[in-house]
């Protein structure tokens, strides 16, 4: 029955809401939808066809009840496609703001492709390659104006973490090579398995991206 | 209710049995079968987000009804007995995964008058239930298992919020106390 | 999705309540000489030990973690007080006493973390006299929370972090039997509709049309 494909979507989007990665873009089923949608808008032109222009509702009261059934399953078909879109485009955009390294992974999952396409099938769960060529573009154009809108500010980071620190000063173990930093107090090698005792607005985004670790 | 809140989509989708009243041409394909009409006196289920318009008309007291609404299986009358005589044992979410909106919907559509209270009753019985489990976090595992599994998704949401929260606060009592470093 | 601890939105989370007791002032002893600090939360005048003074919490906490003072503990912090609330607790099964001040149990958190040796001595029993209130009073919330209605809820002298617990449950309650009590009126809405219903099909048509 009509509506019924795109209320899988939105049982996806329901899932895709307690997950921790974006799953797959559904782009079979959103065509599917959107086919839907057009056949539902032909059919209704073939019903007000010989009408020429001049329907009557009153004088028709089947017919018309058929086109709002047509009508009504368009505008659900559209609530779910927009639906099932903005939960996934809030997920970018927090992913974004979390600094989660999404265009990494972007950049990461087009390399594969450039390896001869192998990487596509394989894709489900590596959250990356999960997102459609659209949504690659908006997450990345996203994270530009995040970027420049970050700017104009040089020494609060927006997009630090909200949790209060309960110590200025933090002790951190390093778990992956993280280059030289700079901080106040000078420049620091992060090299593998060393500890440091820094301040944590230093390095937050690092501990978020996971090459720190904070101890206690 | 917001346009794109996901619950309220999913809410809509649930279905109502529903009897047409008038013969609709070319609408056979809400009962399984494409291309023919609908006939007058045909029951079908169809989904609140469509019923809910066509049974508009049910209300006007026209001449023409385009369908009937009766009450979903899920909120017959016996369903309603069993939560009058024992709510924390009906499992809802069986039942239907947004049972206490579907409830709200249909109350919206047909005057069932008790039903108000009983989801009511209901609703703040398991919702003290709710957080006891919520609370205590062995009786999640052993005791309350049935129940749990029985809540509809706004019951759900509950949960986990209560849940969460004692978390919280137990994780930040206990690293502060214990929080010698 | 949200995999962060923070809240930007909803309820605060128990680190944010904590950071917020922090800004509370406390009086400490001082054992060094410090000269004022122009901060941006007001000014701390110098330090003259053993001269008390009264400084915001945060402050006293770092300072104490260097030993450059002794925090004096608020006086209803005390092991024979706490103990006198937990009995009328005890015995007052409708009643949270109106004795502690609203941010008690954070400040208490806190202090014992913080200062465990400037709390008068045992801190262990007091420490535990602590545990018992909270529970006494966790049972009259969860008491409580059992009788909610829709439309309100009272529970007087219950501290910032105690309400934080319970926020986002009551709110849950509530809104849910509000629905559940409103959904007549949607009955309203639709009767709204059929009075245009003169129209028939043809309002109904339209306004999907554009819509």
């Amino acid at each position: 029955m009509y509506g019924d494909l795109g209320l899988k979507l939105v049982q996806h989007a329901k899932r895709t809401q307690s997950l921790p990665q974006l799953p797959p873009y559904q782009s079979d089923i959103v065509r599917s939808v959107t086919r839907e949608v057009r056949d539902l808008d032909r059919d209704v032109t073939e019903i007000l066809e010989p009408f020429n222009g001049h329907f009557d509702p009153a004088e028709e009261p089947a017919t018309a009840c058929s086109l709002l059934v047509h009508h009504l399953c368009m505008r659900r078909n559209k609530r779910c496609l927009l639906a099932y879109h903005r939960v996934r485009v809030e997920a970018i955009e927090e992913m974004c703001w979390s600094g989660s390294d999404l265009l990494e992974q972007v950049q990461a999952s087009q390399n594969k492709v450039a390896e001869g396409g192998a990487g596509i099938g394989s894709a489900e769960g590596s959250g990356a390659s999960s997102l459609s060529p659209e949504e690659e573009e908006y997450a990345r154009q996203y994270g530009d104006l995040l970027a420049a809108y970050k700017g104009q500010w040089t020494d609060i980071d927006l997009t630090g973490s909200l949790e209060p620190p309960r110590d200025l000063f933090i002790d951190v173990r390093v778990l992956k090579d993280a280059g030289e930093i700079q901080t106040e107090y000078g420049a620091i090698t992060l090299t593998k398995n060393s500890q440091f005792f820094v301040r944590q607005g230093d390095v937050e985004r690092l501990i978020a991206q996971g090459f720190l670790q904070k101890l206690n | 209710m917001s346009y794109y809140d996901i619950d309220a989509i999913l809410t809509d989708a649930q279905k109502v049995p529903c009897t047409f009243e008038i013969t609709i041409p070319g609408l056979g394909y809400l009962e399984g079968n494409s291309n023919i009409d609908i006939k007058q006196g045909t029951r079908v289920e169809l989904p609140l987000w469509l019923a809910e318009m066509l049974g508009v008309s049910q209300r006007l007291g026209t001449e023409q009804n385009v369908i009937s609404l009766d009450l979903p299986p899920a909120l017959a009358p016996r369903v309603q007995n069993a939560l009058k005589a024992n709510p924390c044992t009906v499992d809802l979410r069986s039942l239907a995964s947004h049972y206490y909106s579907l409830g709200e919907r249909i109350l919206g559509l047909l005057e069932e008058d008790e039903l108000v209270d009983i989801l009511s009753e209901t609703f703040k019985k398991r919702a003290a239930e709710i957080a006891d489990h919520a609370h205590n976090p062995q009786g999640v595992i052993s005791s309350g298992g049935e129940f749990l599994k029985g809540l509809d998704e706004n019951e759900r949401q509950l949960f986990k919020t209560a849940h969460e929260s004692a978390k919280a606060i137990r994780a930040f009592l206990s690293d502060r106390s214990s929080g010698k470093k | 999705m949200n995999n962060n601890n923070h809240s930007a939105s909803g309820p605060l989370t128990p680190a944010e309540v904590a950071f917020l007791c922090e800004a509370q002032s406390v009086t400490i002893i001082p054992r060094q000489r410090l000269d004022g600090l122009d901060l941006i939360g007001g000014y701390i005048p110098p330090f003259h030990p053993p001269q008390r003074t009264t400084i915001p919490l945060w402050l006293a906490l770092l300072l104490k973690r260097q030993r450059r003072c002794n925090i004096v503990p608020p006086p209803w912090l005390s092991a024979p007080n706490i103990e006198r609330i937990l009995k009328t607790e005890t015995e007052n099964q409708n009643l949270f006493c109106p004795d502690l001040p609203y941010r008690w149990l954070e400040t208490a958190e806190l202090l014992l973390e913080g200062c465990p040796d400037d709390l008068g001595g045992d801190d262990g029993e007091l420490r535990v006299l602590l545990r018992g209130l909270r529970e006494v009073r966790q049972g009259k919330v969860r008491e409580g929370l059992g009788k909610l209605e829709a439309t309100y809820l009272q529970m007087n002298n219950l501290g910032l972090l105690e309400i934080t617990e319970v926020r986002g449950f009551a709110k849950g309650v509530v809104d849910g039997l509000r629905k559940i009590g409103a959904s007549t009126g949607v009955g309203l809405v639709l009767g709204w509709m059929m009075m245009i219903s003169r129209w028939g099909w043809c309002f109904i048509s339209m306004v999907f049309w554009t819509g």
